[in-house]
């Protein structure tokens, strides 16, 4: 039997109608009068299944549509067109029933009581999410000993560090064990050290729960720590769905490909093997399109000595900032529906 | 973290095998037999916001006081115009210690609109503007709620408790009086109470939407402005404002197009009986039309709020 996929969402679309502010006070002196305005298209028609238990990044540059497509799912914004399902509800419908099963955490936003401690937002939520005494004692306990915080419950959540904030809003969130969980940067401005101790307690959590998770950050590390699979959005499209790896597959054109030569070897010829030449004696270092890889290695190894080879992808975050680059150039052409996109969309 | 973690997560298993189905399932019972507790909700952020008031001690005192002394001096202003006059408005029966009933009353409401709704409804414009609103928006219980009170202002209540001591000592008085003397049944409390929560709902009600409007003008600090224009017409007896053309012109507006002139007038009318012993008609029809214009305010916040969050862009992270 099929199950229903717990995230289901058909042509979903938000556009805004901003102010045109020009510079300078005339400017704005007239535009007290007459407005101009200019729409913008966050998301435009996106189409996305998320099955129950996956966890989903959602990658792309600043403004691509990641935050608001993630607050259309958790129904803090109405869309403008297209339709979506999560758990089989309507989100923008805010029934209690769906929001009593999901949360969101924004690593940008707090919703703590500042000037309190931790724990007296932790019990406003035990009233109103409807937690069971004992239940949501354990479960906090439970919390903030995995995110080893539970001596800092009583501080005021002022006086807390920022990765310390972060973490109790996470228990804040995951306090009436939430079956969806969307995630919007949660690590931003954090210290290594409490980037990889949320990473460590989210990986954890949702291999125990199953529960379903989407994250969106900018630290590739995340990523690459987290989701098996990640989609990428810019410009308010899908041009990516599918395994990290496959992203190196399929937009790395490129290899970059370290040779050691023999020391009496003389690097006379090699010059202008591939791009980006880089010598330290007695290894040189080059870049070459992927098909012509085998040809050029063989014509070296037939003229040089060489010792040892290193044939690497380059790195995630090159390849992904060129993904980015080039969806929104051809954002900017003019065109953005995907049949005109030179980047070809592929689906799981 | 690391290994101690690892700990932890183990341990959940062994207490827990299933987990899952287990935290399914209470899911679902919650679903259909949860019923949110909101006095409990209402305790904990009363409770709350006394507890940071009070981490702020000085500040909190010192709010008291400059209250206070507004509110002292207030009554000596109008102890030094009963010194000239001997009513407010010829012939109103408006009278200095009816007058003063009056005058308790409006304390009393304005002191519990800045204790409760004053500052959530400065909160709500500031949400919206920051986009924190969202928060309120994913929490399963009525956002109109979770957004009306969750911060008291505690030190504002100060005035409330100066217009009730006002409020009686002027009972006392009238009671005492050898002519006309004031007789209270034991519904007057009651009513009084009731009209007061009547004219709180209306005060409500503006304040409400005006904050809603800060989703469609991005930025509204003007709330606290306005309400203490409107509130500079509210703070006196409705006949004085039946004379001229300007008189009935804002008589009209603030009696049925924003209704701040019930607010104080029909409680204070009902305890102070400025008229008394008789009832007059347009004094019945004042109080007959309190009444829908409360209900008929509340309901047009309530969608005034609602169309606002439809509205709502959330402010980008």
């Amino acid at each position: 039997m099929r199950t229903m996929p717990i995230i289901d969402i058909k042509k979903l679309s938000k556009t805004y109608r901003v102010y045109q502010k020009k510079e300078g006070l005339l400017a704005s002196l007239r535009g007290l009068v007459h407005r101009q305005y200019r729409t913008i298209h966050a998301v435009s028609e996106i189409d996305l299944t998320v099955e129950q238990g996956e966890f989903v990044a959602f990658l792309g540059p600043n403004g691509a549509g990641k935050t608001t497509t993630l607050k259309m799912l958790s129904g803090v914004i109405n869309p403008s067109s297209g339709q979506c399902t999560v758990m089989g509800f309507v989100p923008w419908k805010r029934e209690n029933a769906f929001r009593r099963r999901m949360a969101l955490v924004m690593g940008q936003k707090n919703q703590l009581w500042w000037d309190l401690p931790a724990q007296e937002s932790f019990r406003l939520h035990q009233h109103i999410y409807g937690i069971e005494k004992g239940r949501f004692e354990q479960t906090k306990s439970e919390l903030a000993d995995m995110l080893t915080v539970t001596e800092l419950m009583g501080q005021p959540v002022r006086e807390l560090s920022l990765g310390e904030r972060m973490k109790m809003e996470l228990i804040a969130a995951l306090l009436h064990s939430p079956s969806v969980l969307f995630l919007d940067e949660p690590t931003i401005g954090l210290d290594v050290v409490a980037q990889h101790n949320i990473q460590n307690f989210l990986r954890h959590y949702q291999q125990d729960r199953k529960i379903t998770i989407i994250l969106t950050s900018h630290y590739m590390k995340d990523i690459a720590a987290l989701c098996r699979r990640v989609v990428i959005i810019a410009g308010g499209t899908i041009h990516y769905d599918g395994s990290l790896r496959g992203i190196i597959d399929r937009f790395g054109s490129e290899k970059i490909i370290t040779l050691t030569l023999a020391k009496t070897e003389s690097l006379a010829g090699l010059e202008k093997v591939g791009r980006e030449v880089s010598i330290e004696i007695p290894k040189i270092k080059f870049r070459l399109p992927k098909d012509e890889v085998a040809k050029t290695l063989a014509q070296v190894f037939s003229t040089k000595h060489v010792e040892d080879i290193v044939v690497e992808d380059p790195p995630l975050e090159e390849v992904i900032a060129r993904v980015f680059f080039e969806a929104e150039q051809s954002m900017n052409g003019g065109n953005s529906s995907a049949a005109g996109n030179p980047l070809e969309i592929s689906r799981r | 973290m690391g290994n101690d973690e690892l700990k932890s997560i183990s341990n959940l298993h062994a207490e827990e095998p299933n987990r899952v189905v287990d935290s399914q399932s209470t899911v679902n019972a919650l679903n259909s037999a949860y019923r949110i507790p909101y006095f409990t909700i209402l305790w904990t952020f009363a409770r709350n916001s006394l507890v940071r008031d009070l981490s702020f001690r000085t500040n909190f005192i010192l709010e008291a006081i400059s209250s206070l002394a507004w509110t002292l001096m207030n009554l000596a202003f109008f102890k030094i115009i009963f010194l000239n006059a001997s009513s407010i408005g010829r012939g109103t029966g408006w009278g200095e210690y009816e007058f003063y009933i009056f005058l308790g009353t409006v304390w009393i409401i304005n002191s519990i609109v800045q204790t409760v709704f004053m500052p959530n409804a400065q909160e709500f414009s500031e949400l919206i503007r920051t986009g924190h609103l969202d928060f309120a928006l994913l929490k399963p219980i009525n956002t109109q709620f979770l957004i009306s009170f969750p911060k008291f202002n505690w030190s504002s209540l100060v005035n409330a408790f100066a217009g009730i001591v006002l409020v009686n000592y002027s009972l006392i008085r009238l009671s005492s009086l050898a002519e006309r003397p004031l007789e209270l049944s034991i519904w007057s409390v009651p009513i009084y109470i009731l009209f007061l929560c009547c004219g709180i709902g209306i005060l409500y009600s503006i304040i409400l939407s005006m904050a809603s409007l800060s989703v469609w003008f991005g930025r509204n600090q003007n709330i606290y402005l306005v309400y203490f224009y409107l509130t500079q017409f509210y703070r006196y007896p409705s006949e004085i404002y039946q004379r001229g053309v300007w008189g009935y012109g804002l008589w009209a507006v603030f009696s049925f197009a924003i209704p701040i002139l019930l607010v104080a007038n029909v409680p204070a009318r009902f305890l102070a009986r400025p008229l008394r012993p008789e009832w007059t008609s347009s004094e019945f029809y004042m109080i007959g039309f309190t009444l829908i214009a409360t209900v008929a305010s509340l309901f047009a916040s309530r969608w005034v709020f609602n169309r606002s969050l439809l509205s709502y862009r959330s402010a980008s992270s």
